[in-house]
């Protein structure tokens, strides 16, 4: 069974002037170690994807399955807790917690979800931060750091609990092309070290890196090409 | 302020509280001030009914007191082989004077056998020691401020006509059994009967007062006893004239002192309710300030419970920190106002503290009451969904109910906005209407109370039509004693009045509560009582009888209509009571002519003097001049005593009047703080509520400020939503005062007048208060409003 499995999915939105339908009969799978964009508009339905794919909403029909889990038939709560250690998301506006320091930011997963012992949690969040490259910024509060450096600590935090799948929303969105070139970077080599990887944006330069490139318009998949990486 | 063993979200949780203290220390302070309005409530009623539940039964008060001409040792000895009692101890309550610096106050000498047997009405020393000279005389606690004289001074005491005698004050002693000295504005003391003789007025004692052997025994089971005393009396040669049984047990003002309690505690509570509403209103801010890291910690994979479990761990934090600041205030300010109230039963409460009870309570009620006041909210906020959250960040949500607010035509687009503003988050608003109403509410019912008591007070005291009484020992020819005093300079006009004291006979001939009867001329200028049932004195020549609501109450014998049997000396008769008349002051009213048939016209003991002139230091001189002419040479005056010379003792009815309403003034003052605390808490709702609309409509102020809006409209735009909740809160307030006036009127008037307050709404307190609420929405707005302008029209547009 592929890691990542979507059968049939449409989500509707209600909306005031009437239904809308963001993904209409998206079928697609994912196989682990895979680096997959997800490129199209704005509007094409990118978000929508990845929040059915997170667990942060619910498909109005068809079925969702990741990491083995059928996510959506899971409950509100049970989707939190799923949400946890399953996946890792990293957003454009990176979402750091202001009032939380960088290490204390990628602690946080593993005290939410109780993963890792208490005491191991401080040295693998600064492991995390080696890892991304930002260990000397661990003790600075989040608006202290460049935009680069939160997006990268906000993949530290994402990776946090091991999660099979990592999530990532226009995560180069907010930031300049050589910061970008710097994040996209990051992500590739993580996907080299097994990390299964899907990324919606619609910078044409992302697609440099990614093995697999799944075009949407309108909230239907109109491309799906397999790339060789660089 | 790093704290290294907390967990990542619980440091989050204090870093928050403390990045935003300025929100803190208001929600704090907010919760800080209803739990002192509750638990001061609460601290002053333990310790009230601690102090007299305890203090009275340890006096061991008198279970009856039987009057008699005089006490003899064989008569003393009789009582005390009399199986039933307890205890037995003689004594006697003369009324004297003493010179002060303004002139005369009356005074009240009670001597004992033994002033320190605290067998029966202990005595509590609190200054000086026992045994009492001769020459030496204790004042009681609550006349203290009354007496010319301190402790170690002399107090120059005169019985009747007997000059001036100089009595050192030795001590200060507390009668719990008194009712306070400043209530009857009259200097109680204590002497031996040794001093009592030294003053002229003899040294023998004619009261008889006594606890029955079992502690338990009812009112009625006392009273056959307190039959039996006098019939073994009447055998062994003495003269019973008075017999007085009271509730056994119980303080007098008891209950009244209970529901005055419960109607502050009712306030109090209000005050905890509507700083819970504000605790609400700042808990839901600072959600609305963190919907997006909910959303990011939901995202991480935190579970609903765990946010809640942040979130309400904050509110219970800010409530513990507010039961750290509350407590020790309420309990100042309880034992404060324990203080007061205990004072006006006469006890002490100097030395009571605070029950820990009280203390646990409020600890308990400032820690879960946040929490209970967070918890819909907090519930509603960990089950946000991500998605939205993440989306809609920086948005309004959609006007609700405003639809008739568009239709309004005439008003300027920025007052337009502002109203419709108000509107918006309705539950919000409603919440800091309401406690900004409430706190209105309270203050101007405290006005009416204030107002409702003078005017009950004037009701009382216009029926007064002189200045001052005359006690007078022994009767003089009513005609006499008016001619003299109407031949005193100033004095307008006089009557001669009579005072009896008479004991209601029950049905088996049992001696029942004793009665204080007012003879007057039946055609009296001096008294205009109209009974609030009943009528006034019709007839000079039939037993009609006038009592006091208070009378009534306490006797449920005295009702309108019924004729009771009276005894007065010797003379059993037969009285109809025809009219019950409202008042703070207790004396039943009978026709002159009528009483003195029945005692056998023992002459005037007592005269009303009506003064022509209103000025202080004039009625002082007339005063003195009333004093001097009925102690000079009866004859000069045409006055033929019966007996003797003159015992005169007066007492002026401003003097009387003032030191009952100071008193009545300051539960109502109490309550005005109150309402002064309510509206901070209120002013405190309003900043937050506007300081939460300026942070959801940024985007909408940026659109005002894009389509070029100035500093001063974004400022009206705010300043004017404030003001339009301010008034609206004044509005509600005056109908809502109505009830508040209206039960405390009842509560309070039933207390203290025995009938209800009449309350008066008062327009000027209700223009006062459009002032305050105006600018404490000025106030509270000041900041929000500053928020607003500071938001540019890029920021606004660039959120999402
Ligand atoms: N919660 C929602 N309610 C209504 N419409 C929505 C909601 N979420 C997304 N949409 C709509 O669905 C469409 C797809 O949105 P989205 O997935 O965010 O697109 P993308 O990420 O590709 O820009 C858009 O037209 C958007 O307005
Ligand atoms: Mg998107």
């Amino acid at each position: 069974m592929p890691l990542i499995s979507l059968d049939h999915v449409a989500r509707t939105f209600d909306t005031p002037a009437g239904p809308f339908t963001a993904l209409r009969d998206v079928s697609l799978d994912i196989e682990r170690g895979e680096f997959v964009t997800v490129i199209g508009q704005s509007g094409s339905g990118k978000s929508t994807l990845l929040g059915l794919l997170a667990g942060i909403d619910h498909p109005t029909s068809g079925t969702v399955h990741v990491a083995g889990t059928a996510v959506h038939t899971l409950s509100e709560r049970a989707m939190s807790a799923w949400r946890g250690t399953a996946v890792g998301i990293v957003f454009q506006f990176f979402q750091l917690l202001p009032t939380l320091t960088a290490l204390e930011n990628v602690m946080l997963p593993m005290d939410f979800c109780g993963t890792f012992a208490a005491r191991e949690r401080r040295q693998r969040a600064r492991q995390l931060l080696e890892r991304v490259g930002v260990a000397d910024q661990a003790h600075k509060l989040p608006h202290t750091l460049s935009g680069g450096q939160q997006q990268r600590v906000a993949i530290a935090r994402a990776l946090a609990n091991e999660p099979p799948v990592l999530l990532a929303d226009e995560p180069t969105g907010n930031l300049d092309s050589r910061t970008s070139a710097e994040v996209l970077a990051l992500f590739d080599g993580l996907v080299r070290e097994g990390q299964t990887l899907v990324m919606a944006t619609h910078a044409p330069a992302a697609r440099a890196y990614a093995s697999r490139v799944v075009s949407l318009a309108d909230g239907v998949v109109i491309g799906d090409e397999v790339h060789a990486r660089a | 302020m790093p704290v290294p063993e907390l967990s990542p979200r619980w440091r989050k949780v204090a870093r928050d509280l403390w990045i935003h203290r300025a929100r803190t220390v208001i929600v704090v302070l907010a919760i800080a001030i209803g739990i002192v309005g509750a638990g001061s409530v609460l601290a002053t009623w333990a310790i009230v009914r601690d102090v007299v539940d305890r203090g009275y039964v340890a006096s061991t008060p008198a279970s009856g007191t039987i009057t008699v001409d005089a006490v003899t040792p064989a008569l003393l000895a009789v009582l005390r082989a009399d199986p039933a009692l307890g205890s037995v101890a003689a004594g006697r309550t003369v009324a004297a004077r003493a010179r002060g610096a303004g002139g005369w106050i009356g005074v009240r000498l009670f001597a004992r056998e033994d002033l320190a047997d605290g067998r029966i009405g202990r005595l509590r020393l609190e200054a000086g020691e026992w045994p009492v000279a001769d020459d030496a005389i204790v004042i009681e606690r609550s006349s203290l401020d009354l007496a010319p004289a301190g402790v170690g001074e002399s107090l120059f005491v005169a019985v009747g006509e007997g000059a001036p005698v100089p009595l050192r004050v030795s001590g200060v002693a507390r009668d719990v059994g008194l009712a306070p000295g400043w209530m009857e504005h009259v200097v109680y003391a204590f002497v031996t009967p040794a001093a009592l003789a030294r003053l002229g007025a003899g040294g023998h004692l004619d009261e008889i007062r006594f606890v029955t052997r079992d502690p338990a025994l009812a009112r009625d089971s006392i009273r056959r006893v307190a039959s039996g005393l006098v019939a073994a009396i009447a055998s062994s040669g003495g003269r019973v004239r008075d017999v007085d049984v009271p509730v056994p047990g119980k303080h007098i003002h008891a209950d009244q002192m209970n529901s005055l309690l419960y109607t502050q505690a009712g306030f109090g509570i209000l005050a905890l309710i509507l700083s819970a509403l504000l605790a609400l209103n700042l808990v839901e801010a600072m959600l609305a300030g963190q919907v997006r890291e909910i959303a990011v910690m939901k995202a991480v994979g935190a579970r609903p419970a765990q946010v809640a479990a942040m979130y309400l761990g904050v509110a219970g934090i800010m409530g513990v920190m507010a039961s750290a600041i509350a407590i020790p205030a309420s309990a100042a300010i309880g034992k404060a106002y324990a203080g007061f109230t205990a004072g006006m039963l006469n006890f002490d409460a100097s030395t009571a503290s605070v029950p820990v009870w009280v203390i646990v309570v409020q600890l308990a009620v400032g820690a879960v009451l946040p929490m209970l006041a967070a918890a819909v909210p907090v519930w509603r906020g960990s089950r946000l969904s991500v998605s939205a959250a993440l989306r809609d960040f920086g948005v309004s949500a959609r006007p609700e109910g405003t639809g008739w607010l568009t239709r309004l035509g005439g008003v300027s687009r920025p007052v337009l906005l502002s109203v419709r503003n108000a509107f918006r988050r309705r539950g919000r608003m409603a919440r800091t209407l309401l406690t900004l109403a409430m706190g209105g509410a309270v203050f101007l019912g405290a006005l009416n109370l204030k107002a409702g008591i003078r005017s009950a007070m004037d009701r009382t005291f216009d029926a007064m039509a002189y200045d001052l009484t005359l006690g007078i020992a022994p009767g003089v020819p009513v005609d006499s004693l008016e001619a003299a005093l109407a031949r005193v300079p100033g004095v307008r006009g006089a009557e001669a009045w009579s005072a009896a004291s008479g004991v209601l006979v029950g049905a088996e001939g049992t001696w029942g509560s004793s009665l204080g009867l007012t003879g007057v001329p039946v055609g009296t200028r001096l008294v205009a009582i109209q009974p609030t049932s009943g009528r006034w004195l019709a007839d000079g020549a039939s037993r009609e009888m006038v009592v006091s609501a208070r009378q009534a109450e306490d006797e449920p014998a005295l009702a309108l209509g019924n004729t009771v049997t009276l005894r007065i000396g010797e003379v059993t008769s037969e009285w109809t009571i025809v009219g019950i008349a409202a008042g703070v002051l207790g004396s039943a009213w009978v026709s002159r002519e009528a009483l003195a048939a029945v005692t056998g016209d023992p002459g005037a003991t007592r005269a009303a003097v009506d003064f022509a002139e209103d000025d202080v230091a004039a009625q002082a001189t007339t005063r003195e001049r009333v004093h001097a002419a009925l102690s000079a040479t009866p004859t000069q005056w045409g006055l033929t005593p019966l007996v003797g010379g003159l015992r005169v003792t007066s007492s002026r009815v401003a003097d009387t009047r003032a030191s009952i309403e100071d008193h009545l003034l300051m539960v109502a003052e109490f309550l005005s703080v109150m309402g002064w605390l309510m509206l901070v808490v209120g002013g405190l709702a309003l900043a937050s509520t506007m300081s939460l609309a300026v942070l959801e409509r940024t985007r909408e102020i940026g659109v005002l400020r894009a389509i070029g809006a100035r500093h001063g409209a974004i400022h009206l735009v705010v300043q004017g939503e404030g003001l339009a909740v301010a008034v609206a809160s004044w509005a509600l307030a005056i109908p809502l005062s109505a009830p508040m006036g209206i039960v405390l009127g009842n509560a309070f008037g039933r207390i203290f007048f025995k009938t209800p307050v009449a309350i008066a709404p008062q327009w000027s307190g209700v223009a006062v208060w459009l002032g305050v609420v105006v600018v404490v929405s000025l106030l509270a707005c000041a900041w929000p409003a500053v928020r607003a302008t500071r938001v540019s029209a890029r920021t606004a547009l660039a959120y999402e």
